[in-house]
């Protein structure tokens, strides 16, 4: 609209118009060549990708990184990794999965009454309560949280000790599990403030209409209030799940046991070995485990490298497009009011 | 439903009812109805205080301690300050990452503003796709492994740009010390994930707005300065907030493309904190972060100084 709606056929408008079309494509295939990169170079010979110039074409396409993939999924890759791949994977869809179910549901609810439900200085208060966390740095409480792991409910290295004994405090410690990977980031201060915004604009006599009615706040929260809010679901199950799915520090952090890491962390480890081990050095150094030797020399490389990229791609491309629709009509935030 | 609608629709919403509080004044709730709103915010609650609000306080504490695995811990006031203040590692990782952070934020914070802009000149039908091609999304370990694998110096894509396309001599790339760090900022452009959000406020004014510009006279830019822009301005003060948050705790593109080298050049602050935690000092991890909190916090609040004012207000 920044154009005006007459005139349009004059010269200049054309060619201005013109150049942001231009500008506008040339942007989408810059932003879309990453992409293609990455798959052309999953089809290439362990030598072709380690060769310079580029090719953008694979010369001679082979399977061989998708086979070897497949080997590492399967767990027969020996001593690459600590477990079979699709183990790392399904800990990624736990661990996204719970996050969703338990924090969707309990951060739009408080959305909702902060929204609808509560009034004056209380809602002020909450909201603050809510999205204050949002503005201090996460590595701050990055030492307390992990702590808080360890010795659940003490944020500290010990447990203290009941006064008066030499007993410490009994602790729960969920370190070393998904639970601790999943709820520190249940609650999402973000999402929070897509659904009050969204919330914000449904009208009150909406819900003053259903609470004459007579029914509970539950009900018309589910049977009112969730039918009209369904793209700000789509949003924040977008946001939440594309967190859940690549968080690294924390998982890093919070999990020791080998089998129990999440893809993202997964992918890191590997390519490491990967790398210390020469797979991507033009002269392909030996490697000390035999299996791994043959990984190597069977032209385990980037190539492989990036299938595993795809895998851990895939899941935030599904999500955005079946979230789609829906991502601009979820979104009404209005600042940090 | 076309977007017009959703524009009108969405603007018409977007305005609060005014003085709906004033003028409907509702019955005292019900004990059963109190309780029932109770529950609703409960569970957010309480994971907000203790994941939330229970290890801020904590961190405070503990920076005063000398925290550690086994023994007791006491409080030996701003002694782990004090070491971190002197720790000559800590102020080279301040200021890789207040480089990181202006570069990263120079880059890719507002090419998404204008591509958003520009995005809801084109036609309604072609919107659509092209909205989806500009913010398809990535993971963010993918896209970190792939630009390490563009930036080898020996065979990498970039090289090749560099070396037969603009015909530079070899470039170093994240070899290089004075380098590394704006390479580190690429893998962050790919996400273009705010200019949604900008898309939707865009959305939000109303059309009349420019029709009423474009009697008066207004031309392409001039509509942008007065009526796109100070309409995105209280979104694009928020997400600047949480860019200047972002930028200054990066931690996996370092730690995924160099691992803090070459010599330290780019370790920033939280793979420094890291680092601490794995040697077991909580307690000087700790007065780090609330270093890094106080540095952050004195950039935002002046960010909320040059944004003070709002349109809607």
């Amino acid at each position: 609209m920044l154009f005006p709606r007459v005139g349009r056929k004059q010269p200049m408008l054309r060619i201005a118009w013109w150049a942001v079309v231009a500008f506008l494509c040339l942007g989408i295939a810059l932003h879309l060549f990453p992409f293609y990169f990455m798959l052309v170079s999953s089809f290439k010979s362990g030598e072709e990708v380690l060769a310079f110039p580029p090719t953008f074409w694979p010369q001679d396409p082979s399977f061989a990184g998708w086979k070897l993939v497949f080997q590492i999924v399967q767990g027969s890759a020996g001593q690459l990794l600590d477990a079979p791949l699709w183990l790392f994977f399904w800990n990624s869809v736990q661990i996204t999965f719970w996050v969703l179910v338990i924090g969707i549901p309990i951060t739009s609810m408080a959305a909702y009454a902060n929204s609808k439900l509560q009034r004056g200085p209380m809602a002020r208060w909450s909201f603050l309560f809510f999205i204050g966390t949002l503005m201090m740095p996460a590595a701050l409480t990055l030492i307390p949280n992990f702590l808080l792991t360890r010795n659940f409910p003490f944020a500290l290295p010990n447990a203290p000790n009941i006064p008066g004994t030499d007993t410490a405090f009994p602790t729960f410690p969920i370190w070393d599990t998904h639970w601790a990977v999943i709820f520190p980031i249940c609650f999402q201060a973000f999402n929070f403030l897509l659904f009050k915004g969204f919330f914000d604009t449904i009208p009150d006599s909406v819900i003053q209409a259903a609470r004459v009615d007579g029914g509970s706040e539950f009900n018309i929260f589910r049977r009112i209030v969730l039918p009209m809010s369904v793209p700000v679901y789509a949003v924040t199950i977008w946001t939440a799940f594309s967190l859940a799915w690549d968080q690294f520090l924390w998982p890093l952090v919070v999990l020791q046991t080998p089998e129990r890491m999440p893809m993202s962390v997964e992918l890191y480890l590997l390519m490491e070995r990967i790398v210390q081990s020469g797979g991507t050095s033009a002269e392909a150094a030996a490697a000390e485990a035999e299996v791994m030797q043959d990984m190597l020399g069977g032209g385990l490389s980037w190539n492989g490298l990036m299938v595993l990229a795809i895998l851990q791609s895939l899941p935030v491309f599904i999500a955005f497009i079946v979230c789609r629709e829906y991502l601009l009509r979820g979104i009404r935030l209005r600042g940090l009011k | 439903m076309t977007l017009q609608q959703e524009a009108t629709e969405t603007a018409g919403g977007a305005e609060p009812p005014a003085g709906t509080e004033s003028q409907v004044r509702e019955p005292a709730p019900s004990r059963r109805r109190r309780l029932e709103r109770a529950l609703f915010v409960l569970p957010a609650f309480s994971f907000q205080l203790t994941w939330g609000w229970y290890p801020l306080l904590m961190a405070f504490v503990i920076s005063f301690t000398n925290a550690r695995v086994r023994g007791p811990i006491e409080f030996t006031g701003l002694e782990s300050y004090e070491r971190m203040w002197s720790d000559p590692l800590v102020a080279e990782a301040f200021r890789v990452t207040a480089i990181y952070a202006v570069l990263s934020i120079g880059l890719t914070f507002f090419i998404p503003i204008f591509v958003a802009i520009l995005l809801m000149e084109m036609p309604k039908r072609h919107i659509r796709w092209m909205m989806l091609l500009w913010f398809i999304p990535l993971s963010g370990i993918a896209s970190t492994l792939l630009f390490r694998y563009m930036f080898n110096a020996q065979y990498g894509l970039f090289q090749w740009i560099a070396t037969e396309v603009l015909g530079l001599e070899p470039q170093p790339f994240l070899n290089s010390s004075d380098q590394v760090l704006f390479w580190l900022v690429f893998p962050g452009i790919l996400f273009f994930g705010p200019g949604l959000i900008y898309m939707a406020t865009l959305q939000g004014i109303p059309a009349s707005y420019y029709e009423a510009a474009e009697i008066e006279g207004a031309g392409f830019w001039r509509k942008m300065w007065t009526i796109s822009l100070p309409r995105l301005r209280p979104v694009i003060s928020m997400l600047l907030i949480f860019a200047v948050i972002g930028s200054t705790q990066v931690f996996e593109y370092p730690m995924i493309m160099t691992g803090g080298g070459p010599g330290g050049a780019s370790r920033t602050v939280v793979m420094y904190l890291y680092e601490l935690l794995q040697n077991l000092r909580y307690a000087d991890a700790t007065a780090l972060g609330v270093f890094l909190f106080i540095g952050t916090m004195l950039l935002v609040i002046i960010q909320r100084r040059f944004f003070r004012e709002d349109p809607d207000a």
